[in-house]
């Protein structure tokens, strides 16, 4: 199980690669999104900003109607941000449940894909 | 790893590196990274030699089956002869198969300009429509899907297909599908069509109410408009019928045709009409052209086709296979109600409506497991698609509803298949 600052670390990180990456900044620009993360197993929710592309806030709790919620164990949320795990194969496999359009599920993908293509 | 491994591996990486990584890595996600090699029936092989039983067949494809060696038979035959041929030319085979295409057509639908694909059949329809009605509006469905070029993808129900590409061709209103009185609201004197799939493929084989399409006839009668119906899915048999209009008795005045017509071997599709609106290319004969559209050779393959489904009454094993698959799928809905809300169904053309829209993806990476190919549907991820080749057999159809009990037991363990999850 990983704790709330785990996973705020985590998104720190996930942020920083996500904005420094410019083929996806440049990929991702027309893609402006409010998305909420729920670790299922703590309790906790965060929230994520997204704005053509760019991560320009995170941080707990749930703020405002979400375009996108994320569903999973806290050490998925951890492992996602970090890299560690396929999101899309976890979807897949029920481990981790999202509600959105099949649109943003493939781009939420294809952020993995782009910054740890060997994942 | 066997040498067969080993190619599969360099194939799906040099398709990743060279085609599309994210193709790759969603296939490779939902179980599908297939690398087909033998075709046969119902069935494909994937290279390393695993079985699948395809109900995805490219979207209904592959009516007379896979690698048909009828169909094949005629391409060779017609290889010792013939090319392409020269599309400005007057062609024998384009007048057979345009001949052939009027005898099977429902009602007085006669003429045919012919294109490689759907997308293409349908640009030429809506053009015929526009052209010989001198009108600009076209009507479309919700969640409709008619091809992703020019004038087709217009008229694509869904934004996400359309959004990268605006400002497309004005003129398009969209209206809920089966809805009768929104077309009517949205007509004016500048409509000169309205065009809808019988039964929607893409937008999860949504099949109309009854007394629909005989209303929006009568409609589109009314304001001189004209009513395209796109076949393209639900033609050839596809639904217990030759087309899927005939279910419902309805006469459009262009139909399109394309997948199975090129019997999976040849791209070709055909946009038939009426004879009056051949009045619009009378004097033009020369605006609507296509260099490989309704190539000798292709016609020669639709031919083969056309004659294979009929000798081999596709549409009444499509009505006999569809009836068996509607048992193994009542049980299911019986049985799993957390998981499915509805079975949709024409003859082989069969959706199953999922509780949630992660279910889809999910059962589709379980079916493969099991040696299916199910995939959902592009417009309604909560939809999954069934379109097995209509040559499929009784313990074909078991192998299938045995696969999908098996899958819906494993995912009725697993969490998030609720509604609300």
């Amino acid at each position: 199980m990983a704790t709330k600052d785990e996973i705020l670390e985590a998104l720190a990180d996930y942020q920083v690669q996500c904005n420094n990456n410019q083929r996806l900044r440049r990929m991702q620009r027309d893609w402006s999104k409010l998305i909420h993360f729920n670790s299922e197993d703590t309790g906790d929710w965060f929230t994520m900003d997204v704005v053509k592309g760019e991560i320009t806030a995170f941080e707990p709790g749930a703020r405002g109607v979400p375009d996108i919620i994320v569903t999973t164990l806290s050490e998925n949320l951890c492992d996602m941000f970090w890299g560690d795990l396929n999101p899309s194969q976890k979807y897949l496999d029920g481990e981790i449940k999202v509600k959105a359009s099949q649109e943003d599920v493939m781009r939420l993908d294809a952020i993995t894909m782009i910054i740890w293509p060997d994942v | 790893m066997s040498d067969l491994e080993g190619i599969k591996k360099q194939a799906l990486k040099d398709f990743a590196e060279f085609v599309s990584p994210m193709k790759a890595r969603t296939m490779k996600s939902a179980g599908l990274d297939i690398i087909e090699d033998r075709r046969e029936g119902a069935s494909v092989w994937d290279i390393t030699g695993r079985k699948y039983i395809d109900c995805q067949t490219g979207s209904g494809i592959m009516n007379a089956g896979r690698h048909n060696r009828e169909i094949i038979d005629a391409l060779k035959d017609a290889l010792d002869t013939y090319d392409i041929g020269v599309f400005l030319l007057c062609s024998r085979q384009k007048a057979d198969l345009a001949k052939k295409l009027a005898e099977i057509a429902p009602g007085d639908l006669k003429c045919s300009i012919f294109g490689t694909g759907g997308g293409e059949a349908n640009d030429a329809a809506i053009k015929l429509a526009r052209g010989y009605t001198m009108k600009p509006e076209i009507i479309y469905a919700e969640k409709a899907y008619h091809g992703h070029t020019g004038f087709a993808l217009s008229a694509i129900g869904r934004d996400a297909y359309k959004e990268p590409f605006e400002p497309l061709v004005p003129g398009f209103k969209m209206v809920p599908f089966g809805d009768a009185e929104a077309v009517r609201s949205a007509m004016t004197k500048n409509t000169a069509a309205v065009i809808l799939e019988p039964i929607q493929g893409e937008g999860g084989i949504n099949i109309p109410p009854d007394g629909y399409l005989q209303e929006v006839r009568a409609i589109c009668d009314e304001h001189e408009a004209l009513l395209i119906l796109d076949e393209i899915q639900t033609g050839l048999a596809r639904t217990g019928k030759m087309f899927a209009s005939e279910h419902w008795g309805v006469v459009p005045d262009i139909m399109t045709v394309a997948k199975s017509l090129g019997g999976g071997i040849y791209p070709i599709s055909a946009t038939v009409f009426k004879e009056e609106l051949m009045d619009f290319f009378i004097p033009h004969p020369f605006i609507h052209l296509s260099t490989f559209g309704g190539s000798d050779l292709g016609c020669i393959v639709a031919l083969a086709t056309i004659a294979y489904i009929e000798k081999h009454d596709l549409a009444g094993n499509a009505e006999r296979m569809g009836r068996r698959f509607r048992v193994g799928f009542d049980r299911l809905l019986a049985d799993y109600p957390d998981l499915l809300l509805e079975v949709r169904q024409k003859g082989l053309m069969m959706g199953l409506q999922y509780t949630n829209q992660s279910i889809g993806p999910r059962l589709t990476k379980k079916l493969a497991e099991r040696g299916v190919i199910a995939v959902y549907t592009g417009n309604d991820p909560t939809i999954c698609r069934f379109m097995p080749s209509l040559v499929i057999t009784a313990e074909e159809v078991d192998f299938v509803l045995n696969a999908l009990e098996e899958s819906m037991r494993e995912l009725s363990k697993e969490g998030g298949i609720g509604k609300n999850d």
